[in-house]
């Protein structure tokens, strides 16, 4: 396999100079709210976590995604396997239970797992001829997202779980769905869940609660959310500058270098600031669905949706969170949230979306 | 035909994520919308939110104004002293609070929990007291572990300080937390639970003179509120000072005269009402209760048989004795039932509606006229006054008096005593009114009850020719609403009648009188004593014995000078002995003070006037 001229022609520089931009307006937030305190550390390994990513993304890119494909079984078998092990071995951050400890750095595997079962997912549902997908492979493409989501689940990460859950749908989505089952599927959720919540007791759901948000809210409901919304909205048009957030700065927001990573570049920024932070990630939807759209076969395709519903879900969930729209849950920002094997696992998919991307007009 | 399958399965892909475009580039509109709102439309709202949330303002409680005597001289001002706080928005922990608290401050954990359980409706943003007027071990042990426990916190509270102790601890009051009942009442406008108010004496009836502009500090805080900077401060603002009539050197030699007593002294300008000295014992110390006061010291002020916290001045009411034989003279004077010529003949005792009644010396005064039954207390020659003029126009020269009814004095919790008359004893107990117990309202015993500080206000009149002065502590405030002036009324009472008073009381302390260990040579001092008897000379023989508890109360009331008078004394002993034999000396050492202090310095130097008296009453 050969880097030729073509390839490097057909790389879409603009896309990925919008992934190291939006990695960039991270790095400012976590450098803004971590200065000066005991998580200053966070800075310098989000810069060893993105030089970890960067490698990590021109492997995933130099090789063609067909090699993936191929050894993809051997892959997704290795992942359960490592989350398994993590549920043994791994120790506990936040009461989850889904850190490996590989010396000087903690991994999440379940992150990459991620990636791992998109990649796994489109090749299964690539591999049938018809334009849509039949119950069997309907349940055998759940099966496949399940495994992963119920070990990590088990880890007690139920915010990285319920990622996987808009993998299979984006994927089945694009796989083709009958209406029929569309509609039972949405009767049946209609049913069970609500059915379900009911028999849950009170502190059962509390915990469901708590589980959906691992920082969880010492001061009463609506208190996280109510401090998010003051962050942007103080912010103004155009912000409070860099490290004059009194929200960040003063700590009444939480996790504020991790998941409301939005919300205290929106204080320091302002609406300026904060729309083109949206216009970024708007892009990088946009170039995913389009590069969807473009791939030369159907599981390139697959892949791409794959990465776009798992972007697009974080985006939404995360930034509809500290907007006060979505309940708070433990959900980064991808590129932008502090947090290595979420960088790593971001740009890992980026790099597989690219590759199929590049690849477009190679046969 | 697989060629075919896949081209149609690509359509069918590009189809599906054609249909994507829009919802995406929708939803991402709408969170740029909700960005506008957020930032744009609300973004002066969140600022404010955002500046309410670093800036914390922590009131300063201001210092209460200092209180003076007549010549300035500082009776209450305050001190500076820390509180130990809890700031139940930083409680994370209650537990490790509480464990901290019970520990380290050594707080009871059953006060603790009372305490928390009473501030449970306030908001949590209120903090909760939970030990006063700490030492300097508490404040280091709360410095020290300031980084842990943040939530508790040193306050600092300007607290009341009582210089002379119990001096005049009555009249002064003290301080407490505001009660239930004054904020439902809004006795005080404007103060908030939690607030420390006047409970008592002029430190309650002037609360709101007294009270300062609490002031406040606005400081940055970060979410765990431990403090970053100043933004600002409005300094706390003293209350102003209040001026008392009270004057220093009198209160505290009529304090020390009566200790080991139970009983009051009032000394009063009988020109204008203005009380110069208002002495009661026992007394308490009002410092106790500028902290929250222990239940040790608080049971010992309250199961004091004696009642320290009585303000026996004008909380309480006893029979004037003899000293009433005074309105009895006024009012026959003045009803034309006693002229030049009225006398009796005193045999020592004399029949009244087939009843036998005594005068206090056995073998009688023999002959006496008005003059002479007030210098020696004659009962026989009051006893013939009152047969011959009945209860009623006693009863209404004693209310115009003043006795009954409220003097209207700056100071709360003032008793109206009781003027009998045949209403209230049909309106009191549904009974009629016996002709008999005339006789004895004559003398002042029987169901007649006054204030000492009616019985000074009364003599007052007799002194000034008919001025009925309203008694009061205020000689100025320098702020707040207070009254600039009081009343004073003119009786009709003829100035011939009050001179022939005062003539008999003259003779009373200076011509062999009942008040002789009163005189001072030199000083006209007129006075009349009085003894109340508890129980009557024939039921104390039938019990065969001597009760302590049944002693005599001593009166002694005075004024001077007969011709200038500028001071009048009032001297009441509760069980005290004979009003002549205990209570005159007293009032003497107060015209002394009085006179030595203002005209004559040489009379502190001065031997009594006469040697103690012996069973002169």
């Amino acid at each position: 396999m050969k880097l030729n001229r073509r390839l490097l022609l057909s790389f879409d520089w603009l896309w990925f100079l919008a992934l190291l931009l939006l990695t960039v307006v991270g790095l400012t937030g976590i450098w803004s709210t971590t200065a000066g305190t005991n998580l200053s550390y966070h800075l310098g390994r989000q810069l060893i976590y993105l030089c970890l990513s960067l490698v990590v993304f021109l492997v995933l890119l130099y090789f063609d995604y067909h090699v993936y494909t191929d050894y993809i079984v051997f892959a997704y078998a290795t992942g359960i396997a490592v989350l398994g092990l993590v549920l043994v071995v791994g120790h506990t951050v936040h009461a989850n239970k889904s850190w490996l400890d590989l010396g000087i750095v903690g991994f999440q595997p379940s992150e990459l797992m991620k990636v791992l079962v998109i990649v796994a997912l489109a090749k299964y549902y690539s591999e049938t001829e018809r334009d849509y997908l039949e119950v069997p492979e309907l349940l055998t493409g759940g099966l496949i997202a399940l495994g992963p989501m119920v070990l990590v689940m088990l880890q007690g990460d139920l915010g990285t779980a319920i990622t996987f859950v808009p993998i299979y749908a984006g994927l089945s989505f694009l796989g083709g769905l009958r209406r029929k089952h569309v509609l039972a599927l949405l009767l049946a959720g209609a049913l069970v869940l609500p059915a379900g919540w009911m028999m849950l007791k009170d502190y059962q759901k509390g915990r469901v609660l708590t589980l959906l948000n691992p920082s969880s809210d010492p001061r009463g409901l609506g208190y996280q959310s109510q401090q998010s919304k003051i962050a942007i909205g103080s912010g103004g048009f155009l912000g409070k500058g860099f490290k004059q957030g009194t929200q960040g700065q003063l700590g009444f927001l939480p996790a504020r270098h991790t998941d409301f990573v939005f919300a205290v570049l929106s204080e320091e920024r302002g609406f300026l600031g904060s729309i083109t932070l949206l216009g970024l990630l708007l892009f990088v939807s946009i170039r995913l669905l389009r590069a969807s759209r473009e791939a030369k076969d159907k599981v390139g395709s697959m892949i791409v949706m794959g990465v776009f519903s798992l972007f697009l879900f974080h985006v939404l969930i995360n930034t509809g969170m500290v907007m006060g729209l979505v309940p708070i849950a433990g959900i980064p920002l991808p590129f932008v949230s502090a947090g290595g094997s979420s960088l790593m696992a971001s740009f890992a998919a980026m790099g597989l979306s690219m590759n199929v991307n590049t690849r477009r007009f190679v046969n | 035909m697989v060629k075919l399958q896949l081209e149609s399965n690509r359509q069918a892909i590009q189809r599906r994520l054609k249909w994507l475009f829009p919802p995406v580039v929708a939803v991402f509109i709408l969170l740029g919308m909700r960005l506008w709102w957020l930032q744009i439309l609300q973004g002066a709202e969140y600022a404010r939110l955002a500046e309410q949330n670093r800036i914390r303002s922590i009131p300063v409680v201001a210092p209460r104004g200092p209180i003076l005597d007549r010549d300035r001289v500082p009776l209450v001002d305050n001190r500076p002293s820390l509180d130990i706080i809890i700031d139940r928005e930083m409680m994370k922990n209650p537990a490790a609070t509480a464990a901290f608290v019970t520990q380290k401050l050594g707080v009871s954990a059953d006060d603790f929990a009372a305490q928390l359980r009473r501030n449970k409706r306030g908001g949590s943003y209120h903090p909760i007291v939970i030990k006063e007027d700490v030492g300097i071990g508490d404040v280091s042990v709360v410095e020290a572990h300031k980084r842990e426990r943040p939530e508790i916190r040193l306050e600092p509270r300007p607290r009341r300080l009582y210089r002379f102790g119990s001096l005049a601890a009555h009249v002064l009051g003290r301080v407490g937390e505001v009660s239930e009942e004054d904020l439902a009442n809004n006795t005080f406008p404007g103060i908030q639970s939690g607030d420390f108010v006047g409970k008592s004496g002029v430190e309650r009836v002037y609360n709101q003179c007294l009270l300062g502009q609490n002031g406040v500090r606005e400081v940055l805080v970060d979410s765990l509120g431990r403090e970053l900077g100043k933004v600002a401060e409005k300094d706390a603002v003293i209350g102003g000072d209040l001026q008392l009539t009270l004057d220093y050197d009198l209160q505290s030699q009529a304090e020390s005269l009566l200790a080991g007593n139970v009983g009051a002294i009032v000394a009063m300008d009988p020109r204008n009402g203005e009380i110069l000295a208002m002495a009661g014992a026992p007394s308490f110390d009002p410092n106790k209760f500028s902290s929250r006061i222990s239940t040790k010291d608080w049971n010992a002020l309250i199961e004091n048989p004696d009642r320290p916290l009585l303000n026996r001045a004008v909380q309480n009411t006893y029979p004037p004795g003899s000293i009433f034989k005074l309105v009895m003279a006024e009012t026959g004077l003045d009803e034309g039932f006693v002229d030049a010529s009225t006398h009796v003949i005193c045999k020592g005792s004399a029949v009244f509606y087939d009843r036998v009644f005594h005068c206090w010396v056995e073998g009688g005064h023999g002959y006496v006229d008005l003059e002479g039954a007030i210098t020696h207390s004659c009962n026989i020659f009051f006893y013939t006054l009152g047969q011959r003029m009945g209860i009623e126009p006693i009863a209404r020269h004693a209310k115009a008096l003043g006795f009954g009814e409220l003097t209207g004095v700056d100071l709360p919790g003032e008793q109206p005593g009781v003027v009998p008359s045949p209403e209230w004893k049909q309106q009191m107990r549904g009974e009629k009114w016996f002709a008999g117990e005339t006789i004895s309202v004559s003398i002042g015993q029987g169901p007649i009850r006054a204030t000492p500080l009616q019985v000074l206000r009364a003599v007052s009149a007799i002194a000034t020719d008919g001025k009925l002065v309203t008694p009061h502590l205020l000689l100025h405030a320098e702020r707040g609403p207070a009254p600039s002036q009081w009343p004073v009324a003119q009786l009709p009472i003829k100035p011939e009648s009050a001179r022939r008073i005062r003539a008999g009381m003259w003779g009373s302390v200076n011509n062999y009188g009942t008040g002789h260990n009163a005189e001072i040579r030199g000083l006209d001092i007129c006075g009349k004593t009085g003894t109340v008897q508890l129980i009557s000379a024939e039921r104390k023989k039938e019990m065969q014995k001597d009760l302590p508890a049944v002693e005599t109360h001593a009166w002694f009331a005075g004024f001077a000078s007969r011709d200038d008078p500028e001071i009048a004394v009032v001297v009441f002993l509760e069980h005290g002995g004979g009003g002549g034999a205990a209570a005159a000396p007293m009032a003497r050492e107060v015209f002394r003070t009085y006179f030595a202090k203002k005209y004559h310095p040489e009379l502190t130097s001065q031997g009594d006037a006469h040697a103690p008296g012996g069973e002169a009453r």
